[in-house]
């Protein structure tokens, strides 16, 4: 692990009065899964929308690769390889599999109009190799019928396809039942196998200690401890969000 | 890495996923209900027309005509209102557009412009029309519904304010005519018209990228707009779709009848949401199909047309027109809340 693919430096944010994040720092190597944890009102959202570019920072600066950058916009930070996994995900119930893996990025002849057998053809095989999620039979299916996990699934599937190199999950698992939130835990370390990055904020320390090699925990805005897994243990972790 | 403590291999459980029949699945599909619906009634009038086709004339070649005449105007309206709704907002000035943009293209080849210049000049101010209650609905963040209540009276206002409260002739000439009145293998050129527009319409919303992101727009705007989609602007395009099919269907209209009167339209507006809402098409966007306005445009004159042949009261047309779209709302909520999207 040399230079980190992301990089907070000193970030403010600032909400008029309210200083949501304050001096915050912290890096993701390649191919680390960092838990984000913290309690209500820690920050720790503000931080995914910012990096994911849906909050500009007040202060202080983003580095991707080493390199300075602002995002302005979503698209700005998926074009940096981000994608973030919202607690309600952000796909299209009314459309298929399909259409929503290539939501805005559709495959197209030059006037525009889809070429759906390429797209279906392509979503099978990103359901069937790349995340494996069971009960779904056809990309053709409606995400409208799909399970809370599944429709997660989904959504790490579509980042998966196009080769994303953090993965942002904002609390993922809370509306997840048991065995959808493990399937979800496994995902993230698989992809860690190929070299993804994961930013994992939750408030299950027991999750965050199944996948995450390292933790930043943040309190009223700012980090406060940063540890990696080998010298932590789950008690200690608790003591840290807890005690802060 | 440290080895991660060992993870069920979780499989996702089935969730909603229920094998359904086929009839089922059918009409949970987005056009689904009223095809079944549609092909029902149908299939009764046709039966009741063969058992006392002197009493029930719904087969006889005059009522066709009357019908291929009646559907298009509407049913253009429809595409367009419908378009708009899926993409998550309200269009209800289309009967006043309808109006006015059908007199100014009266009044102008009254005047000596060629119809074939006036025609699409109404189109455009349709267009121009839509874009503007676009952009306010927009720039100011009101609900559409506010905003195109103001366009219902301000553009039949406009009306008046034109050209007074006559009736105005409209002979375009036997060219244009034809093209937008006459028949062609049988069928009367508007419903060749509304045919063709049904078409482009369903390769635009689903087979086209614009109506991806119409879906999605509507559907789940944050989602649209989180993965880049530029949700004002397809808003903005379906605005302006409403209002040059409005014109169209005045255009249309216009040819059918020979003049315009300047109350013309009124109330149709709500024949086109009824229209989309009795085809599946959801109050609070993001769900619906072609199919299904074309279908619910079809389903409104069929009945109004039957309830003709049966010689029954006016009253009885709306009424029965009430409860068939508040049961299409019903219907599209259930299933929306069943989780089909
Ligand atoms: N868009 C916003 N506008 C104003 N205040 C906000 C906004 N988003 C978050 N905040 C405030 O910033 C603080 C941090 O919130 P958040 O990042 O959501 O915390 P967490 O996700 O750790 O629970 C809270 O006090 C919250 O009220
Ligand atoms: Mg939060």
């Amino acid at each position: 692990m040399h230079m980190p693919i992301l990089e907070l430096h000193n970030i403010t944010k600032r909400f008029g009065a309210l200083t949501a994040l304050r001096d915050l720092s912290f890096h993701v190597n390649e191919g680390e899964v960092i838990g984000l944890l913290g309690d209500n009102g820690a920050g720790k959202s503000t931080a995914v929308n910012l990096i994911s570019g849906i909050h500009k920072p007040s202060g202080g600066h983003l580095f991707v690769d080493g390199k300075q950058t602002l995002f302005s916009c979503r698209t700005d930070s998926a074009e940096a390889g981000i994608e973030t996994i919202y607690q309600n995900t952000a796909l299209v119930d009314s459309l298929s599999i399909t259409r929503n893996i290539f939501m805005g990025r559709e495959l197209c002849t030059h006037a525009g109009m889809l070429k759906l057998a390429e797209m279906r053809e392509i979503a099978m095989q990103v359901l069937k190799s790349a995340v494996h999620i069971s009960g779904i039979d056809s990309p053709d299916m409606l995400v409208g019928e799909l399970s809370g996990g599944q429709k997660q699934a989904v959504a790490i599937a579509r980042a998966v396809f196009f080769k994303r190199r953090i993965l942002m999950l904002d609390e993922p698992t809370s509306a997840l039942s048991v065995r959808e939130t493990e399937a979800l835990l496994n995902q993230v370390l698989k992809l860690k196998a190929e070299n993804v990055s994961s930013v994992l904020v939750t408030h299950n320390l027991y999750h965050a200690y199944q996948v995450c090699d390292r933790f930043v925990i943040m309190s009223h805005g700012t980090k406060v401890f940063d540890v990696a897994k080998a010298d932590t243990s789950i008690s200690q972790l608790t003591e840290y969000v807890v005690l802060t | 890495m440290t080895a991660a403590p060992m993870l069920v291999q979780a499989t996702a459980p089935h969730g909603r996923l229920r094998r359904q029949s086929p009839l089922m699945r059918l009409i949970g599909a987005p056009a689904g209900a009223i095809l079944v619906a549609f092909i029902l009634i149908q299939v009764l009038c046709i039966a009741y027309a063969l058992i006392a086709p002197d009493e029930f004339r719904y087969l006889s070649s005059q009522n066709l005509t009357i019908l291929m005449k009646a559907v298009p105007v509407l049913g253009c309206m429809a595409l367009g209102v419908g378009v708009l709704m899926i993409a998550g907002e309200f269009d209800l000035s289309v009967g006043s557009v309808y109006a006015l943009t059908a007199i100014v293209m009266a009044v102008q080849v009254g005047s000596g412009m060629s119809p074939f210049l006036a025609a699409p000049l109404a189109v455009l101010i349709g267009v121009a029309i839509g874009l503007l209650h676009g952009f306010i609905t927009l720039r100011a963040a009101l609900p559409s519904f506010i905003v195109t209540l103001g366009g219902l009276l301000f553009w039949r206002g406009a009306v008046l304010l034109y050209n007074g409260a006559v009736q105005v002739r409209f002979d375009p000439g036997p060219a244009f005519q034809g093209l937008f009145g006459g028949t062609f293998l049988g069928i009367n050129a508007a419903f060749w018209w509304f045919l063709a527009l049904s078409l482009a319409f369903y390769l635009l919303l689903h087979r086209h990228r614009f109506g991806n992101h119409v879906f999605a727009t509507g559907g789940n705007r944050a989602a649209a707009t989180a993965i880049g989609i530029d949700v004002n602007r397809v808003k903005m395009t379906a605005f302006a779709i409403a209002g040059g099919m409005a014109a169209f269907a005045g255009i249309l209209a216009t040819v059918r009848v020979g003049s315009v009167q300047p109350g013309q339209g009124t109330g149709l507006e709500l024949q086109a949401i009824a229209a989309c809402v009795i085809g599946g098409l959801s109050l609070t966007g993001g769900r619906g199909s072609v199919l299904g306005i074309f279908l619910g445009g079809m389903l409104i004159h069929t009945i109004t047309n039957v309830l003709l042949l049966m010689r029954a009261p006016g009253f009885y047309l709306d009424m029965f027109i009430a409860v068939l779209i508040v049961g299409a709302a019903a219907f599209n909520s259930m299933i929306e809340r069943k989780g089909r999207g």
